[in-house]
């Protein structure tokens, strides 16, 4: 849930939250403080109110002591005393009582008993209740005393009267009711209370407080431990805070003075403050909320137009700039995209360019140079172009390094531009190929244009100090003449080129058929992979007469392949194919093993062959050559000297030390070994002298038309001698003709091999062959030589 | 009951006033009960004594004190209460032997008062609240008050005579029998049975400020 809410309203939730932690803390600690507050300041006030009661009662207790004074210093009152005029000291003592405001007034004797007394319970004669503790009061100051008087308290003054020795004592007093209660409650602010115990009766209690918190009073003050501490008290449901003062105890009675500080009403003042600060936190929050609202919004709003704008660019579009007119970290940010918008802009226009260009050249690669053609076929324009090809490219490579060939390409670029004309488009589509794309021009029409290129070409290129030929081949092809789509154009006008090769003058128009023969060439690359395992392929046998025993012995393997598709293909088209493909060593596996099953069968039926056939120059430097044909042999148990492998001489001089090496271990296993299609390449005899040759094989080019007088003759002739003289066999192969098998004989040739003895023959046609040609038949299994 | 006693004393005093020619001084001294001396201890001897007693007393009032302190008088005997002080006195009294009131005077009064009953009298003034004096009236022939040795001094005839001892401090009593005293040359040492503490008048109250003005002002006014 937390994770779908948006930034803005977690960032005003935090807010908030923090806001109302410390709000509430603030509430709560004020209301701390102030609840201490107004409890200290209320037992301040308590104790005030304390002092300021003492105060009253010792000022009233002192006027009530003045009076009594004044009144037992009279001279009559003392002479009525003396005379015990009882009734004039009844009126005197009533008249100065109510002068002074006691509301109680007595005179007793020295002895303690009553003369006279205001009091209903004090009747003269007894000995006045509290006469002991009056007397035991004297002496320490005013004569001052707290009694229960009447089940109330009551504040008692008492004066000797003197005439001059003491004669008697006057005692005043006042009630301390709810009257006085009150009157200290005007002058102090408390609540107070009287509480009066006396034996026998139950506490009274003279009070400020409404009737209803009496008794709570009474039963709260009793419960409670009083060791003149401030306690609190629920009375009438109003919280106090109480301090009672012990005023007087006595034997049997005691009167306490109780004072209440209301905490409510003192608290009353600070609910206030508690609304405010409750309105305060409930008025911040809110703006809080609201601003961090708008904090937010005004943070993600930009956010917001930031994470569009890199959509934007992420769609490509790098055009629109984010229009962000502010000075903080979002501002900058903004600054920043339109940077990399702008950077990456130019990046990937950059990277567009490369992308179609050529690096070296500058020129549209391959991609473009399509594009282009796309564009001129979709109008339907008609359109030329021309395949430039650069033939010794190698040569320039080997004199001036890849500098060099940057260099040479980078002048052929210029001239190939300087004779571009409007609309033409020159691009490089291989590392050696170019391709000029000539526009509203046929193929005919643009022949003249790759006679010029080609002259712009043909002048020197100069690398690295040397003055190089460019050998150019042009091939062309037109749209929609030639070709109906893009591909066809450009593969037809490669096809022209590469024809072109072979092109003394180096330029070819596109003729028409060429690409399917270079079709059937692609699916027969193709498929020769797969034909040694597919069952295409199969052996035939052409017998190689031996002229010195008139028999056949020997007969070469040649591989014949049915196409599915094309038929019988011939080898002179699949062998070149198969060996520039890198398929040659599958064929040549796949013969080995044939040629050893024919020659187990034949074996087998009495029948001794030897089979030469053809290996090539990659199965020469093949190094696991030697290990098959090992296997193989010990699997269909045939002698080595039963095999002839021939090896054309520049197959055995591409590497001749590795060739060396593989031959040997060959001629090791006994095979014998042929030099195939000598005198076509360059080799000398004196080369092939170092090999471990036993037998050479002259190209058929020399003999399929020798005839006595021609230059071939000499050659040929000398050659048999010469291979004679080194001790090697001679085999001619290509014999057509009886006089050339005549010929041939007569020049001491070893072996003849040739139509005019047999085509090559399916193995079950070679043995009928045989069969036919008593004569020449093969010699038997074991000849001892 | 007193009133007999009061008479046979008379009779014994007027018996020694008879034999007044044979009359010696004899000395007593007065302890309390921690054995220290005390003044104004009244001893009373009774018996027959020849001899008038004498006609009038003084009670005078010096420094708003009266003085003596104890005066001693025998029943009948008329006191004057000279005014020593330059302040007027108003001198009271309201024991049961004799009550008199002498409104506010200077120097003498017109007339002496009689104590012609015998008995305690306690005076007092009523402006001044502390002076305090004690008039003891007796029908004995033969008193005196001790003085601040507690020593007492008496002529009277050699033999033995009932005596009666009183003293402030015991106020609210009555007098104490003191037995018979053997009254020859040696001196007698009597004991009261209490302790004396306070002094025989209370002192009169340090001057208030109120007081010094007035006295400073009445100063200024009559260099």
């Amino acid at each position: 849930m937390t994770r779908t809410l948006s930034f803005h309203a977690r960032l005003s939730w935090i807010l908030a939250a923090f806001l109302l932690v410390v709000i509430g803390a603030l509430y709560f600690s004020v209301r701390l403080v102030t609840e201490a507050a107004v409890s200290r300041q209320a037992a301040e006030r308590l104790d005030s109110g304390l002092r300021v009661f003492e105060r009253l009662i010792d000022i009233r207790s002192r006027q009530l002591r003045d009076g009594v004074q004044v009144l037992v210093a009279d001279f009559g009152f003392k002479e009525a005393v003396a005379t015990g005029d009882t009734l004039t000291l009844q009126s005197a003592m009533a008249n100065q009582a109510a002068r002074i405001n006691a509301s109680e007034a007595m005179l007793i004797g020295l002895d303690g008993r009553v003369l006279a007394s205001s009091l209903s319970n004090a009747v003269p004669g007894d000995t006045f209740r509290y006469a002991a503790e009056l007397r035991d009061a004297r002496g320490q100051g005013p004569t001052l005393l707290i009694v229960v008087l009447d089940q109330q308290a009551h504040l008692l003054v008492e004066a000797e009267v003197r005439a001059p020795l003491p004669i008697a004592r006057v005692v005043m007093g006042f009630a301390m009711d709810e009257a006085l209660a009150q009157e200290l409650k005007e002058l102090t602010g408390l609540d107070v209370s009287f509480l009066a115990k006396a034996e026998g009766n139950s506490e009274q209690l003279a009070t400020t407080l409404k009737s209803e918190a009496h008794t709570e009073l009474i039963d709260g003050w009793s419960r409670h431990e009083h060791a003149n501490g401030i306690e609190e008290l629920t009375l009438d449901c109003e919280r106090y805070l109480n301090e009672d003062v012990v005023l007087s105890q006595g034997d049997g009675y005691s009167v306490i003075a109780l004072a209440h500080s209301s905490l409510d009403d003192a608290l009353a003042g600070f609910h206030q403050l508690d609304m405010r600060i409750l309105l305060i936190t409930l008025v911040g929050l809110i703006a809080s909320l609201l601003g961090a609202l708008m904090l937010a919004r005004s943070l993600s709003g930009p956010v917001n137009a930031l994470a569009q704008a890199a959509q934007r660019v992420g769609r490509g579009d790098y055009h629109t700039p984010i229009e962000l007119d502010r000075d903080d970290e979002l501002g900058s940010l903004a600054k920043a995209l339109n940077q990399m918008q702008r950077g990456i802009a130019e990046r990937e226009q950059l990277i567009a360019h490369n992308m179609l260009h050529d690096d070296v050249t500058g020129l549209p690669n391959r991609s473009l140079a399509a594009e282009l053609l796309s564009r001129a076929v979709e109008a339907g324009r008609i359109t030329a172009v021309l395949h430039i090809g650069i033939g010794n490219l190698d040569a320039v490579q080997d004199s001036g390094g890849s500098e060099g060939v940057d260099q040479a390409l980078r002048e052929l670029t210029q001239r190939l531009q300087a004779g571009l004309q409007p609309g033409d488009h020159l691009a490089r589509m291989l590392s050696d190929e170019f391709l000029l794309i000539v526009s509203d021009t046929s193929a005919d029409n643009a022949f003249s244009a790759a006679v010029a290129v080609q002259q712009a070409l043909a002048l020197p290129v100069r690398v690295a100090e040397l003055e190089m030929r460019i050998e150019a081949h042009i091939g062309v092809a037109g749209y929609p003449d030639d070709a109906g789509s893009v591909d066809e154009l450009l593969r037809r006008a490669r096809i022209a080129m590469q024809d072109a090769a072979q092109m003394p003058d180096g330029l070819q128009l596109y003729q028409h058929g060429r690409d399917d023969a270079h079709q059937r060439q692609i699916s027969l690359i193709r498929d020769l992979r797969h034909a040694a395992n597919g069952g295409g392929l199969h052996l035939h046998f052409q017998p190689k007469v031996d002229l010195e025993h008139g028999r056949v012995y020997q007969a070469e393997a040649l591989l014949r392949w049915n196409h599915p598709i094309y038929g019988l293909v011939s080898p002179g088209e699949f062998i070149p194919l198969a060996e520039r493909t890198g398929s040659i060593q599958l064929l040549t596996a796949w013969v080995i093993e044939a040629v050893l099953r024919q020659l187990h069968i034949w074996n087998g039926r009495g029948l001794y062959m030897e089979v030469s056939l053809n290996i090539s120059a990659e199965d020469l430097s093949s190094l696991t050559l030697e290990q098959r044909v090992t296997e193989l042999l010990q699997r269909y148990v045939i002698p080595g000297d039963q095999l002839v492998f021939e090896i054309t001489e520049s197959a055995m001089m591409r590497d001749p030390e590795r060739a060396l090496t593989m031959l040997h271990r060959l001629r090791a296993l006994g095979i014998r070994l042929s030099v195939d299609d000598f005198g076509t390449g360059f080799s000398s005899l004196a080369q092939l002298r170092r090999m471990p040759v036993q037998e050479l094989k002259i190209d058929q080019s020399f003999i399929r038309e020798l005839d006595d007088t021609c230059g071939d003759a000499v050659i040929v002739r000398s050659t048999i001698d010469m291979s004679h003289a080194l001790g090697l066999k001679v085999v001619a192969e290509g014999v057509e003709h009886g006089e050339t098998r005549d010929l041939l004989r007569a020049w001491g040739c070893d072996t003849l091999q040739g139509y005019f003895f047999s085509r090559p023959l399916p193995a079950d046609a070679f043995e009928a062959w045989l069969k036919q040609q008593p004569h020449l038949a093969a010699r038997p299994l074991k000849e001892p030589s | 009951m007193f009133n007999r006693v009061v008479w046979s004393s008379c009779f014994l005093l007027l018996c020694a006033l008879t034999k007044s020619a044979q009359a010696q001084p004899f000395s007593a001294f007065v302890f309390d009960a921690q054995g220290r001396p005390v003044e104004g201890a009244v001893l009373s001897l009774a018996g027959q004594a020849q001899g008038k007693p004498v006609a009038v007393a003084v009670m005078d009032q010096i420094d708003k004190q009266f003085s003596p302190a104890v005066l001693a008088v025998a029943t009948g005997t008329a006191v004057s209460f000279p005014n020593g002080d330059d302040i007027r006195h108003q001198v009271y009294s309201f024991s049961p032997a004799k009550r008199f009131e002498l409104r506010l005077y200077e120097g003498t009064p017109s007339e002496p008062v009689i104590f012609d009953r015998p008995g305690l009298v306690v005076l007092g003034c009523n402006i001044h609240d502390w002076m305090l004096g004690y008039v003891y009236i007796t029908d004995d022939p033969w008193f005196a008050v001790s003085d601040e040795q507690g020593r007492i001094q008496l002529d009277v005839p050699a033999g033995q005579y009932p005596s009666t001892l009183w003293h402030p401090a015991l106020v609210d009593m009555p007098p104490i029998q003191a037995g018979r005293l053997e009254v020859g040359a040696a001196p007698i040492e009597l004991k009261l049975p209490i302790a004396i503490a306070a002094a025989l008048q209370p002192s009169a109250p340090p001057p208030t400020p109120f007081a010094d003005a007035f006295r400073k002002a009445a100063h200024d006014a009559h260099p």
